[in-house]
């Protein structure tokens, strides 16, 4: 196995440190907003949309860490299907807009085109996305009143898909380390507010799926991405 | 009215901190990292900072030595309310006290709103 998937117990628990760390956020928020309605003695003042996006974002976080280390233990025997990667962006999107919001941020969908089906695991794809979001907005603080895209392009070595934004800072050498210090650094990525536990989580997903989250460019914003290939089978019906 | 400068990279967290600053009758300039804080401050003085360590690009350490070395906020409290656990930050923890003058460090998971109001109220009077 390569260099920053978690590969085995140790770098599992790892990851668990990550995520662990990385749910103190959520739960603080539903904590406090909870709390503002008592104090102000006003319940009116407990946004009820901020406790379920947030408890939401942590049990996604929870679940996707649970099904990466299945995927893992699987790997060998694991049985990819064909995948329509247009509809499951369409439902990623739809789950993670309201995060967005919560965020000030706007979340684009870019599908430009018709393709294909990919062969992925369709729930560890959809997982691996969903953490990836939940990570970025939750952690990089610049995103407030951006725009971050969750995009499909075809390149030559396959269908990419992924999310993008304004992360100018985020490169494959920064990236590279990150892989290497998550789990022991607070800050694996010093463009991250936090310790960006979902993109590891959807890191370890997607190696389970033997792809890769890697940096990469979708029109003129930059971000993380997987490559998938497309099915033989069916691009000839 | 006392200035409250928030340094809190979460913008959830930070709407409920501001919200709940503003029920008691603080202006609050919320910021999200170290080089929007030294702007915030130098447009309008901050009468207390609570502050996360853990920032994107500079962190929060790094925003206090900067702070620090403008005259005008020398004597500004700084509360640190963060999620990072003390054994984490505990070889700059004397630094923190000390030069960096930061007067309260708080556990921002287990710290309430009404305890951070509290210590953002005694800290205003105390300065």
């Amino acid at each position: 196995m390569q260099e920053g998937s978690a590969n085995n117990s140790g770098e599992a628990v790892q990851l668990l440190r990550s995520v662990a760390e990385q749910l103190k956020m959520p739960l603080t928020t539903i904590a406090r907003q909870a709390e503002l309605g008592q104090l102000t003695s006003d319940l009116s003042m407990t946004d009820l949309g901020t406790i379920r996006t947030h408890a939401a974002a942590a049990l996604t976080l929870v679940d996707s860490y649970l099904l990466g280390l299945q995927l893992m233990r699987e790997q060998s025997e694991l049985q990819l299907e064909p995948v329509s990667v247009s509809s499951l962006l369409v439902e990623t999107a739809h789950e993670l807009s309201g995060f967005a919001k919560q965020y000030n941020a706007k979340l684009e969908l870019s599908i430009g085109g018709k393709y294909e089906p990919v062969m992925a695991h369709a729930q560890g794809l959809k997982s691996a996305l969903l953490s990836l979001g939940y990570g970025l907005l939750e952690s990089y603080p610049l995103l407030d009143g951006g725009q971050l895209t969750l995009a499909v392009h075809r390149t030559p070595h396959g269908i990419v898909t992924g999310l993008y934004g304004d992360f100018e800072k985020l490169t494959s050498d920064s990236w590279r380390k990150a892989l290497a210090l998550q789990g022991q650094a607070p800050r694996p990525l010093t463009s991250l507010s936090g310790n960006g536990a979902g993109l590891f989580v959807a890191e370890a997903i997607l190696h389970a799926m033997s792809t890769r989250l890697r940096v990469g460019k979708h029109q003129n914003q930059q971000g993380l991405a997987t490559t998938l290939q497309p099915s033989q089978q069916l691009s000839f019906v | 009215m006392s200035n409250v400068l928030l340094i809190e990279p979460n913008a959830a967290l930070a709407h409920t901190y501001v919200q709940a600053l503003q029920h008691v009758g603080y202006h609050v300039d919320h910021v999200g990292n170290a080089q929007q804080a030294i702007d915030a401050a130098d447009t309008n003085q901050p009468d207390v900072v609570v502050l996360e360590l853990q920032l994107a690009v500079h962190d929060g350490v790094e925003f206090l030595h900067e702070f620090r070395s403008y005259p005008e906020w020398q004597n500004t409290p700084v509360i640190v309310n963060t999620s990072l656990e003390k054994n984490i930050f505990s070889t700059v923890q004397g630094t923190l006290a000390g030069d960096l003058g930061v007067v309260q460090v708080m556990y921002k998971p287990r710290t309430t709103l009404e305890q951070l109001l509290s210590a953002v109220k005694q800290h205003i009077v105390a300065a």
